[in-house]
C-alpha cells in the first residue's frame, strides 16, 4: 500500500472514530445528557452545563433528574430542548446537513495537506536524486566505488 | 497623577509614531542623525508607559475612583494583592499591561541588538513600534484607562470574585508574556523580508526570543488550566472555551515553527514556510485579543465592555495583506535548495510534525469559528463546545504523541532499514510490553477507553524513544571520558542543550498526554446531599459531613465552610473543607474547592449547595492523573530552561558571523 494510501486510511479512519455516535459509557444518562447540552442561565456563560456551577445549572440538572425518571430518553429530552432554545443549546453541531462540514473540514484539511507535504517531500527527494545522479557522474572516474559505498554508509551511521 | 498618565500615554504615541518614521527614513535615506535620534524612541515610549503604569497602580491601590476603570475593578475592600492584580483585570488597563510588556520587549530588544545587524534590526524596531502605535492608539482614543467620572462615588464596585484568585496575579501576566513576545521574531522576520536579508539570520537573532514566548504562553496554558481547576468547581481544567483556544493555537503554531526552523538552519530549506509560521502564530495572537475584546464569539473570558473587536478586525487584516504581499514579492530571494535524500528521514518527519500541529490548531480555529460561519450561512448561531474538539482533536492528538517518539530518533538525511531497526526496535518492544500490559487493565468498551489506551501505549513508546536516547549518549560518554552516570548524563545535557533540553521538553508533554487521558477516562464524581453525621463512599474513600461554619470575612465577603472528615482504610486521610464566598453586590456564590492531591489521584470536594438545617449538597470528584499534567508542566519549564541557556560556542559563532556581514555590507548607520 502507498504512503498517500496509509496516510489516507488512517485519516478516514480516525475521522470515522470521531463522527460515530459516542457510546454510552457507565457513568449517568444524567451526565450525557449534562455533555450534550450548554447551560442556559440569564448570564449566558456560555459553558456546557457539565462545567457549570450556577443556580441555573443545579435547576436544570434536577429538571432533567426528574425527566428521566419519568420515563424519557436522554434524545427525547435533548429534542424538547433544542425545541424550546433551538440549535443553540447543543454543545456541538449535529452531523447532518450544513453543520456536517464542522466535522469533516479539518480532516478534509489534514488530508490534503498530508497529500501536499508528500508530494513535497517526493520533489524534493526527486531532486536530490538528480543532482546526486549529475555529481556521480562527474566524479565517478575520481573515486573509487568502494570509497563513496563506505562514505555512504557511515553518513547514514551518523547521528548529527 | 491621573492627568500626568495621560499626557504621558499621548507623549509615548507621539513619540512611537517619531520614532517608526525615522527609523525608516534613516535606513532608506541613509542618515545617521535620523538613526540616532531614532534609536532613542524605544526607551521614551517605554518610559512613557511605565509612567502612565504607575500613574494607573497607584489609582488603584489609593482607591482613587475618580477613574471609572478604577471604580469598575476595584474597591475598598479589595486585598491590596489583588488591587495590582486589577490593573489587568479589565479591558483597559490589560491593552495597558499590554503596551507596558511590549515596550518593556521593545527596550530589551534595542539594548540587545543596537550593535549588530544593522541592516535588520532598525526595520525590526520600526515594526515593533508600528505596532505599539495601534495599541497606544486604542489606549490614548477608544479605550482610555484614565476616563473621569465626574462625581466620584465612595466605593467601587469591586473585583469579579472569580478573579479575586492568587492565580490571577500569575495566569495573565505569564499569557501576556508569551502572546506579547511573538511580536519579537514576527517584528525580525518582516525586517527580514524588507531589508531582503533572508538567510538564517532572523531565526538565530529571535530563536531565544522565539523560546521564552513559547515557555510562557505554554505555562499561561497550563497556569489558566490551573486556575479553571481550582476557582471554578466543576472538576475540569480545560472547557474548549473560544479564548482558551485562542490561546492554544498559537502555542501549536509557534511550537510547529520551533521544529521546522531546525531544518532551515541545518539544511538551508523551507524559508517561505518558516516566514509563514511565525507570520501565522502572531495573527493568531491578535486574534486571540480580537476574540476576547470583540464580544463576537461567546466566552467566558470575554471583557464587560468587549468594544474594540473592529479594531483588531483591520488590524489583523492589514497585518495580514502586508505580510502576504511581502512573501508574495520576496519569493524569489526565499527559494531554497529543498533537497531531501529519502522520505524516511528526520527531516520528513518534522515536516508531518508541522502538518499534524497545524491540523490541531485548524480544527481547533474551525471550530471557534464555526458559529459566526453558522450564522452567516444558515442564520442560526450555534455552539461549539468540548464534544466536538474532544471528537476531532483526540484522535490527531494521538499521531502527534506518536511524531514526538519518532522525530528525533529517526535519523537526519536517511534512514535505512538497519538504523531504522536500531533505533526503533526497542521502543516498539517497550509500547508491546505495555500494550499486552495494559490490556487487562483497562477496558476497551468505549471510544475513550480505546483513545486512553492507545494514549499509554503511545507515552510508553516516546519515552522508551527519549530514554533510550539520553542512554546512548550518557553511555558513550562514559565509554570515553570514564565518567560516572552522573557526570556523564549531566555533561552530555550539558554539551547539547538544545537536543537534550528538548528531550526534557518531550518528556513533559508526554506527562502532560498520560495525565489527561488518565483524567478524562477514569475520572468520578458523586453527588449527595447530606445532614451533619452522615457519610458516603466514593473509590475507597469514606467521607463524613460533619458541619458547616459560616465566617464573615471582611466587610463584602461571607464565608460558608463545609468540614469533611475523609477517612481511608479505616484510618484518618484528610479533613476537607469546600466553601463558598458571598460577596456583597454579587448574585452568584464563589465556589473554593478543597483538593488534595496525590500523584495518583485528586480527591476534589465542592460545597455545591447548603441549607439553614446545615445540610448540605457535597460535590466529590476522584480525578485520577490531574498531578501528572502540573508534573509535565514544571518539566517543560524545565526542558526549556536547559535549551535557552546561553551557549558560548553558539554566541561565538554568531558573533564571527555578525562581523563578517557588516563587514561584507555595512549598514547606513555604521557609514
Amino acid at each position: 500500500m502507498s504512503l498517500s494510501r496509509s496516510i489516507f486510511s488512517i485519516v478516514i479512519a480516525g475521522w470515522l472514530i470521531a463522527c460515530s455516535p459516542a457510546v454510552t459509557f457507565a457513568g449517568s444518562l444524567l451526565q450525557d445528557l449534562e455533555n450534550a447540552l450548554m447551560c442556559k442561565c440569564d448570564d449566558k456563560c456560555g459553558k456546557v452545563l457539565i462545567n457549570c456551577t450556577c443556580s441555573t445549572s443545579d435547576k436544570t440538572r434536577a429538571k432533567f433528574t426528574k425527566m428521566l425518571e419519568s420515563g424519557l430518553t436522554v434524545e427525547q429530552i435533548i429534542k424538547s430542548q433544542v425545541d424550546e432554545y433551538g440549535e443553540t443549546v447543543l454543545s456541538a453541531p449535529t452531523k447532518f446537513g450544513f453543520n456536517l462540514t464542522a466535522w469533516v473540514m479539518p480532516f478534509v484539511a489534514l488530508i490534503a495537506g498530508g497529500v501536499g507535504v508528500k508530494k513535497i517531500i517526493n520533489s524534493w527527494v526527486g531532486k536530490k536524486q538528480m543532482t546526486d545522479t549529475r555529481d556521480e557522474d562527474e566524479i565517478e572516474s575520481a573515486t573509487p566505488g568502494k570509497y563513496s559505498k563506505r562514505l555512504q554508509d557511515e553518513l547514514d551511521g551518523i547521528e548529527l | 497623577m491621573n492627568d500626568i498618565g495621560e499626557f504621558t500615554l499621548l507623549v509615548a504615541l507621539a513619540t512611537a509614531i517619531y520614532g517608526c518614521v525615522s527609523y525608516v527614513m534613516a535606513v532608506r535615506g541613509n542618515r545617521i542623525d535620523l538613526y540616532l535620534s531614532a534609536d532613542k524612541t524605544p526607551l521614551i515610549v517605554w518610559g512613557c508607559v511605565l509612567i502612565s503604569s504607575i500613574c494607573l497602580w497607584k489609582a488603584f491601590l489609593t482607591n482613587d475612583f475618580s477613574l471609572q476603570y478604577v471604580w469598575a475593578y476595584s474597591n475598598i475592600e479589595l486585598d491590596t494583592f489583588y488591587k495590582i492584580a486589577s490593573f489587568w483585570g479589565g479591558q483597559k488597563g490589560s491593552l495597558l499591561f499590554w503596551t507596558l510588556l511590549l515596550t518593556t520587549y521593545t527596550v530589551v530588544v534595542h539594548f540587545q541588538n543596537r550593535k549588530t545587524n544593522l541592516r535588520v534590526v532598525p526595520y525590526a524596531m520600526a515594526v515593533l513600534l508600528v505596532i505599539i502605535v495601534f495599541f497606544l492608539f486604542l489606549i490614548n482614543f477608544s479605550t482610555n484607562p484614565f476616563e473621569r467620572i465626574p462625581l466620584p462615588p465612595e466605593d467601587g464596585r469591586g473585583l469579579n470574585p472569580l478573579l479575586q484568585n492568587y492565580w490571577m496575579v500569575i495566569h495573565p501576566p505569564t499569557l501576556y508574556l508569551g502572546y506579547v513576545g511573538f511580536t519579537v521574531p514576527f517584528a525580525f522576520a518582516v525586517a527580514a523580508l524588507i531589508s531582503k536579508n533572508l538567510d538564517d539570520g532572523w531565526i538565530r537573532l529571535t530563536r531565544k526570543w522565539t523560546l521564552i514566548s513559547w515557555f510562557f504562553l505554554c505555562m499561561g496554558n497550563l497556569f489558566g488550566a490551573s486556575w479553571a481547576y481550582v476557582e471554578l468547581g466543576w472538576g475540569g481544567y480545560w472547557a474548549w472555551d473560544p479564548v482558551e483556544n485562542a490561546a492554544f493555537m498559537p502555542l501549536l503554531i509557534a511550537t510547529a515553527f520551533l521544529h521546522s526552523i531546525m531544518i532551515q538552519e541545518k539544511k538551508d530549506m523551507m524559508k517561505v514556510w518558516n516566514m509563514s509560521l511565525i507570520l501565522l502564530t502572531f495573527v493568531m495572537t491578535i486574534f486571540g485579543t480580537f476574540i476576547t475584546r470583540s464580544g463576537l464569539i461567546q466566552s467566558v473570558h470575554t471583557f464587560d465592555e468587549a468594544t474594540l473587536g473592529y479594531y483588531f478586525l483591520a488590524f489583523l487584516f492589514v497585518i495580514l495583506l502586508a505580510c502576504i504581499a511581502l512573501i508574495i514579492s520576496r519569493l524569489p530571494l526565499l527559494k531554497s535548495k529543498n533537497q531531501l535524500d529519502s522520505f524516511l528521514s528526520r527531516e520528513s518527519s518534522f515536516l508531518f510534525n508541522n502538518l499534524v500541529l497545524l491540523g490541531i490548531a485548524f480544527a481547533t480555529f474551525w471550530g471557534t469559528i464555526f458559529p459566526i460561519i453558522s450564522e452567516a450561512v444558515r442564520g442560526i448561531k450555534i455552539t461549539v463546545g468540548p464534544p466536538f474538539y474532544n471528537q476531532v482533536n483526540v484522535p490527531i492528538g494521538l499521531a502527534l504523541l506518536a511524531l514526538i517518539g519518532i522525530g528525533p530518533v529517526i535519523a537526519w538525511r536517511r534512514a535505512t532499514l538497519s538504523n531504522l531497526k536500531k533505533n526503533f526496535l526497542k521502543p516498539l518492544a517497550a509500547a508491546f510490553v505495555a500494550a499486552i500490559a495494559l490490556l487487562p487493565v483497562i477496558p476497551l468498551g468505549s471510544r475513550t477507553e480505546i483513545y486512553t489506551y492507545a494514549t499509554f501505549v503511545l507515552c510508553v513508546f516516546v519515552m522508551a524513544c527519549i530514554i533510550i536516547e539520553f542512554y546512548k549518549g550518557t553511555a558513550s560518554r562514559m565509554g570515553l571520558h570514564e565518567e560516572s552516570v552522573l557526570g556523564a548524563l549531566t555533561t552530555v545535557t550539558w554539551r547539547n542543550k538544545r537536543r537534550y533540553g528538548g528531550y526534557i521538553v518531550h518528556i513533559g508533554v508526554v506527562l502532560i498526554f498520560a495525565g489527561i487521558a488518565g483524567s478524562q477516562a477514569y475520572g468520578t464524581h458523586i453527588e449527595k446531599h447530606l445532614n451533619p453525621g452522615e457519610s458516603f463512599k466514593i473509590r475507597g474513600y469514606d467521607i463524613t459531613y460533619e458541619k458547616l461554619v459560616a465566617i464573615e470575612a471582611t466587610n463584602v465577603k461571607t464565608r460558608i465552610i463545609a468540614q469533611l472528615q475523609v477517612e481511608r482504610n479505616g484510618s484518618h486521610y484528610w479533613t476537607a473543607k469546600p466553601e463558598k464566598e458571598f460577596y456583597k453586590g454579587q448574585n452568584q456564590p464563589v465556589s473554593e474547592v478543597d483538593v488534595l492531591s496525590t500523584w495518583k489521584e485528586d480527591l476534589y470536594m465542592i460545597l455545591a449547595d447548603f441549607r439553614e438545617d446545615e445540610s448540605a449538597t457535597i460535590k466529590v470528584y476522584v480525578n485520577p492523573m490531574v498531578s501528572w499534567m502540573w508534573t509535565g508542566g514544571w518539566i517543560i519549564a524545565f526542558g526549556t530552561m536547559i535549551s535557552m541557556w546561553p551557549d558560548r560556542l553558539e554566541q561565538r559563532r554568531r558573533l564571527e558571523r555578525f562581523r563578517r556581514e557588516e563587514l561584507l555590507f555595512p549598514s547606513p548607520a555604521q557609514e
